[in-house]
């Protein structure tokens, strides 16, 4: 028993800085908008690090499951709302749509593109994403490309001063509690047969065959896993809290492209690596916005190349070589 | 113990297997020569699984295989020492072997097997906190054989085990084969271009040239054909 408690023990320092995040954004006034962001990354980062970092698969199109995820949240209020007896229900079926769409997603795509490796992958998610989004625009479902506007729906059906409070805070602190749970699940993943599996795919994908890892099944799971998580941030942080949709908005590669860097600049494969990497990512990103409008893209991207080559394993990796065989070693993973 | 019959497979629309048969006896060394684009890692690799064959049957202790998956395959107790090592480089020796014993009744002997491993391969045993990627040539080799032998298996396959060593680790290699099959029961299929050695160590020889069995017999008639010799194995 207390071994299992202490082979979770690197969740402490993980947790700790969400809770400290929530209490700063719950205390301090004017906060709650940056912590909320902030969050947001680093769930985000960590729900893509729970397939990215342990398989050492790349996947340019996870932005599809946060856009599923944003897309069930939508429908499920938009068709549901007018049953007025389901109360706050209409957010559960949302939350349960985009699962669902994410799961069907997760589990076509891990049986198409995972066949696949390195760029082949990648490319194959970008192009199941656009595929996606031109599918919605073109066949015109669920509200075409003029996309699903539910705030009104929203309002009505729970009250304007519910809908308040849902939208300027339950959405932001669930994307916590998703935030947490993702850091829980990688731990779990990482210390168990799963995460032996694949750890021996990402080192070596034919050798873990000849051993007898059933890979397929395995990276599947964690496949799975990490859209999920990405859907159920995109359903809260984007589809509950903006009360709108549009396919142009959210099948757009540029938030995969946050995720790898929040990801590559905390330390890939690491559990404290995405938590780390979103505070710099979304502190700068902030703060660069505030001083430099307009520009803060054009000096964003030579600080990424610089700390990606002066840490090619992220601010954990250098920090773990830092700790090793020191008492925070076991926190630190 | 392991029988293959008429089997087919390839990759893409290329075929490379046409129809090769053969049989691995239980508790014996077979060899499988031929020369280079014969065919033989696809074969290792068709009755593996990794590639799925497109005809014929393999069976496995009276047990129709031919289209299980590879982790099944290695659950039966077949293990494959694939050629060019890979190793799990950035784990250490330990780690690698530990990883061997995956599947689960292999973890329950773990103690056993390891302590097998490494009286097997003492170097392993000095070097297990190294990291695998930083071993010489010769002892990368040994480590990919002790991980086969950490999965317990009762059939091990090696692809070129002696591929790149100098001549007297080769040596060394085929003595460790002999072990496994004198002391420890095992039964080997070995696939090789070194002629020589193989047809000491076999029991009984094929081989493979283009896709096809051309010949088949003891390592003796082999030896004793010139025919043979001049044709297919250049000695």
């Amino acid at each position: 028993m207390k071994k299992n408690i202490v082979k979770y023990y690197p969740l402490i320092p993980v947790l700790a800085v969400y809770l400290i995040m929530f209490l700063i954004g719950f205390f301090m006034p004017g906060m709650w908008q940056m912590v909320a962001l902030l969050a947001f990354y680093c769930a985000l980062g960590q729900s893509w690090n729970i397939f990215m970092g342990m398989t050492g698969y790349v996947d340019f199109g996870y932005v599809t499951f946060i856009a599923l995820g944003t897309y069930g949240m939508s429908l499920g209020i938009t068709y549901f709302s007018q049953f007025e007896w389901l109360g706050m229900g209409i957010i559960v079926i949302g939350l349960i749509l985009a699962m669902f769409l994410a799961a069907l997603a997760a589990l076509l795509e891990a049986a198409i593109a995972l066949r696949l490796r390195g760029a082949y992958f990648a490319i194959a998610c970008i192009g199941i994403n656009e595929g996606l989004r031109y599918f919605i625009e073109g066949a015109k479902i669920w509200g075409g490309s003029e996309g699903l506007i539910f705030f009104g729906a929203l309002t009505q059906s729970l009250g304007r001063e519910t809908v308040n409070q849902l939208t300027t805070f339950w959405a932001d602190f669930s994307v916590f509690v998703i935030a947490a749970l993702a850091a829980f699940l990688n731990m779990h993943y990482m210390r168990s047969k799963i995460g032996y599996a694949l750890t021996a795919v990402r080192e070596d994908e034919d050798a873990a065959k000849v051993m007898g890892v059933n890979t397929t099944k395995y990276k599947t799971l964690a496949f799975l896993t990490s859209g999920l998580l990405g859907a159920a941030v995109g359903a809260m942080a984007w589809g509950l809290k903006l009360g709108h949709v549009y396919p142009g908005d959210v099948f757009v590669i540029h938030y995969t492209i946050e995720c790898i860097v929040v990801v590559l600049l905390g330390g890939a494969g690491t559990l404290l690596g995405p938590v780390v990497g979103g505070l710099i990512y979304g502190l700068s990103k902030y703060w660069l916005a505030i001083i430099m409008p307009g520009f803060q893209l054009l000096i964003f991207a030579p600080i990424i190349i610089i700390i990606i080559v002066a840490f090619p394993e992220g601010v954990i990796g250098v920090l773990k070589q830092r700790v090793k065989r020191t008492a925070l070693e076991k926190y630190i993973v | 113990m392991l029988k293959v019959e008429n089997i087919e497979s390839g990759y893409g629309s290329m075929q490379v297997l046409w129809g090769p048969s053969l049989e691995v006896k239980k508790g014996s060394i077979t060899s499988l020569l031929g020369p280079n684009g014969a065919g033989k890692t696809t074969l290792l690799m068709t009755i593996l699984g990794s590639i799925e064959p497109w005809g014929g049957k393999i069976t496995y202790e009276d047990r129709e295989v031919t289209h299980l998956p590879t982790h099944k395959k290695v659950d039966l107790g077949i293990s494959l020492v694939p050629e060019g090592k890979h190793l799990f480089v950035d784990m250490s020796v330990h780690e690698n072997l530990v990883m061997g014993a995956y599947r689960k009744e292999a973890l329950k002997n773990i103690d056993d097997s390891l302590e097998l491993v490494y009286s097997l391969f003492p170097v392993l045993k000095e070097r297990d906190r190294q990291k695998a990627g930083t071993l010489s040539g010769g002892e990368q080799q040994m480590l990919t054989i002790a991980r086969a032998i950490m999965t317990k298996p009762k059939m091990i396959m090696l692809d070129e085990p002696s591929q790149g060593l100098a001549p007297k680790l080769v040596a060394e290699v085929f003595e460790t084969i002999q072990k496994l099959e004198a002391e420890f029961g095992l039964t080997i299929l070995l696939v090789e271009q070194n002629v020589v050695a193989s047809l000491n160590a076999a029991s009984y020889v094929y081989i493979l040239h283009e896709g096809r069995i051309k010949v088949e017999g003891n390592p003796e008639d082999i030896r004793g054909s010139a025919d043979i010799r001049e044709a297919y194995l250049g000695i």
